[in-house]
């Protein structure tokens, strides 16, 4: 279920590929054999209920699909109903960990918190964060926010623009006055990329080294959105993923070139494309352990699931369902990404950030020590 | 009221006294995936309460059973701020059962059987009501305990102005200056006063620079 027409079609695409190249791989190879029924919401949150409805009443009992958290939080009391489970393949914000769901993209603390780290200590510690106007800007914002101004910075300004919003002169202006440190940009599909144009030209037009002194940073940002860039506007963006087209090891080397076999028009793979093809492959693993598509039984067997993926190991982590990923900090150039940091082993998914930001102690502000004396 | 919500709830100590039915287990797992330490307590018997000093030393959140009789002692005062705070899980929805828990100090309710996705929301606004509730609490004290001791205040005012043969407004601006002075809230300040504990410093307000207290 995902929707390759509407305002967020090429990383939609994308996902639906990498899904796609994970069945077929699944057909000729086994250990089950999957029949993939595809639907397109266009980006309608009111199409993702009605459709998971449908697939849901037809007997489809999981579904790999959804981009947006809005669609997401949409379908899943739908999942909850119908005894389904939702094999949701992107990075987002957290702060949930539903039943019904598995969890395959990046948790907030193998995203963000990793961009943060790398964005302060490199590029200075004043932000200016941009979004499209809903939860996956919100917080990331928010998040930035906390971590930015704990560890001493500020956030200049956070300005949020309506999902497929393209006039953003308004924001690049207040960007340029601003000139933060970085831009952390939360801006999907066409919003994101008129606005690293728009920024790019009106930088050049300045005299201003916008790539050097003041990047775009993102955890939204991937091979397929490079690609639909202008080339003059593709250089030197940073972004936080746990996957890049450019990670050189025997399994991503075959799943590129099995995706360019297949889709031989298409952009490169992505983290999207990736978390996609990870979904449908940890599902026909737990399938085949659990010899029913019945969920109690798919969910025991799903958190035993191990997978060498093109990015390295991943697993399941059993209580939030998420999966133990590689974070990543890759800059762009041309249609790829450098990579330029790494995470040395796969680190354990923190959904509600319980592990990696401080604790709120209202109980530990009462002292439970007793003086002796 | 300035202070930050709380959103982070690792580490601290949820202890549930439920009958064992409804979605306990869904809301000890999920309070596991937030990072709390969960503990079951028993079920006191009919007519008693869990004693408080053992529930403050033993956790720091409190989830009981509105279904179950008062865990708690409903004495909690007009404030009802409880040692720590209490979420009350509602099994009936009876006005009687709410109340109840209300009474023993519950600011915010979870439905049972117990639903994941209500948990972070119940928890988040259980524990930040409370903490508000709790610092209403304090500060309504305070301002309590100062109009309990506005006569000192009076009385004083009077004893300045004959002392200094100056009129109501001026010794109220010098009394101001002096506590502030002695970093004394002025009911302390006048409290001295009267005893004679303290002087004041400046002969009179004209001696001072003028500042935005006065009126």
């Amino acid at each position: 279920m995902f929707s390759t027409t509407g305002p967020y079609s090429t990383v939609a695409g994308a996902m639906l590929n990498g899904a796609l190249l994970a069945v077929s791989e699944i057909g000729e190879a086994g250990p089950v054999e999957l029949v993939p029924v595809v639907v397109d919401p266009g980006g309608d949150l009111s199409r993702y209920t009605a459709l998971s409805g449908q697939l849901l009443a037809e007997g489809v009992r999981h579904v790999v699909g959804c981009y947006t958290s809005s669609s997401r939080k949409e379908v899943i009391p739908c999942f909850e109903k119908h005894d389904g489970i939702l094999w949701y393949p992107s990075h987002y914000e957290g702060f949930e960990s539903a039943d019904n769901v598995v969890y395959t993209g990046a948790a907030p603390n193998q995203h963000i918190l990793p961009l943060i780290d790398y964005l302060m200590s490199t590029f200075g510690d004043r932000a200016f964060c941009v979004g499209s106007n809903y939860i996956w800007a919100w917080e990331n914002s928010r998040i930035l926010r906390e971590t930015v101004t704990a560890r001493g910075g500020t956030v200049v300004a956070e300005r949020y623009l309506p999902v497929g919003e393209t006039d953003l002169r308004k924001l690049v202006d207040a960007v340029i006055e601003a000139r933060p440190s970085f831009v952390f940009s939360s801006l999907i599909g066409v919003s994101g990329l008129a606005f690293l144009s728009a920024l790019r030209h009106a930088c050049l037009a300045r005299g201003i080294d916008q790539p050097g002194t003041m990047p775009v940073a993102s955890c939204n940002l991937s091979e397929p959105d490079l690609d639909e860039l202008e080339p003059e506007a593709r250089d030197g963006h940073i972004s936080s993923s746990v996957y890049f087209s450019a990670l050189r090891n025997p399994v991503n080397d075959a799943f590129v070139s099995r995706h360019a076999a297949a889709y031989p028009s298409a952009p490169l793979t992505s983290a999207d494309a990736e978390a996609s093809y990870i979904a449908v492959k940890l599902l026909a693993g737990a399938l085949a352990e659990a010899g029913t598509d019945e969920i109690l039984a798919v969910k025991a067997a799903v958190a035993r699931q191990r997978l060498a993926a093109p990015q390295g190991d991943v697993w399941v982590d059993a209580e939030t369902m998420h999966l133990h990923l590689t974070p990543r900090i890759g800059r762009s150039r041309g249609t790829e990404f450098d990579i330029i940091r790494e995470e040395p082993v796969p680190i354990r998914p923190d959904p509600y950030l319980v592990r990696s930001a401080p604790t709120d102690s209202w109980f530990a502000s009462a002292p439970r020590l007793r003086v002796a004396k | 009221m300035s202070r930050n919500l709380l959103q982070n709830f690792r580490g601290a100590r949820a202890l549930i006294v439920a009958s064992g039915e409804g979605g306990i287990d869904t809301l000890e797992s999920v309070l596991g995936k937030l990072g709390l330490v969960v503990a079951r307590a028993d079920v006191p018997e009919a007519g008693r309460h869990l004693d408080l000093a053992l529930v403050e030393e033993r956790a720091d959140l409190l989830f009981i059973d509105g279904d179950l009789d008062s865990v708690l002692p409903c004495d909690l005062g007009a404030a009802r701020t409880p040692p720590v705070p209490v979420i009350g899980l509602v099994g009936i929805e009876a006005p009687g059962r709410l109340k109840a828990l209300m009474n023993q100090g519950a600011t915010a309710f979870l439905r049972k059987p117990v639903y994941a996705g209500a948990v972070y929301t119940t928890l988040f606004l259980g524990v930040n009501q409370y903490l508000l509730r709790k610092e209403m609490a304090s500060e309504l004290n305070a301002q309590q305990d100062r109009r309990r001791r506005r006569k000192a205040v009076i009385k004083t005012i009077l004893l300045l102005m004959e002392e200094h043969h100056v009129d109501d407004d001026e010794a109220y601006v010098m009394l101001r200056r002096d506590s502030m002075r002695r970093r004394q809230s002025l009911e302390d300040y006048c409290e001295d006063y009267i005893s004679g504990r303290s002087k004041l410093t400046a002969s009179s307000p004209e001696a001072e620079p003028r500042t935005a207290a006065r009126r």
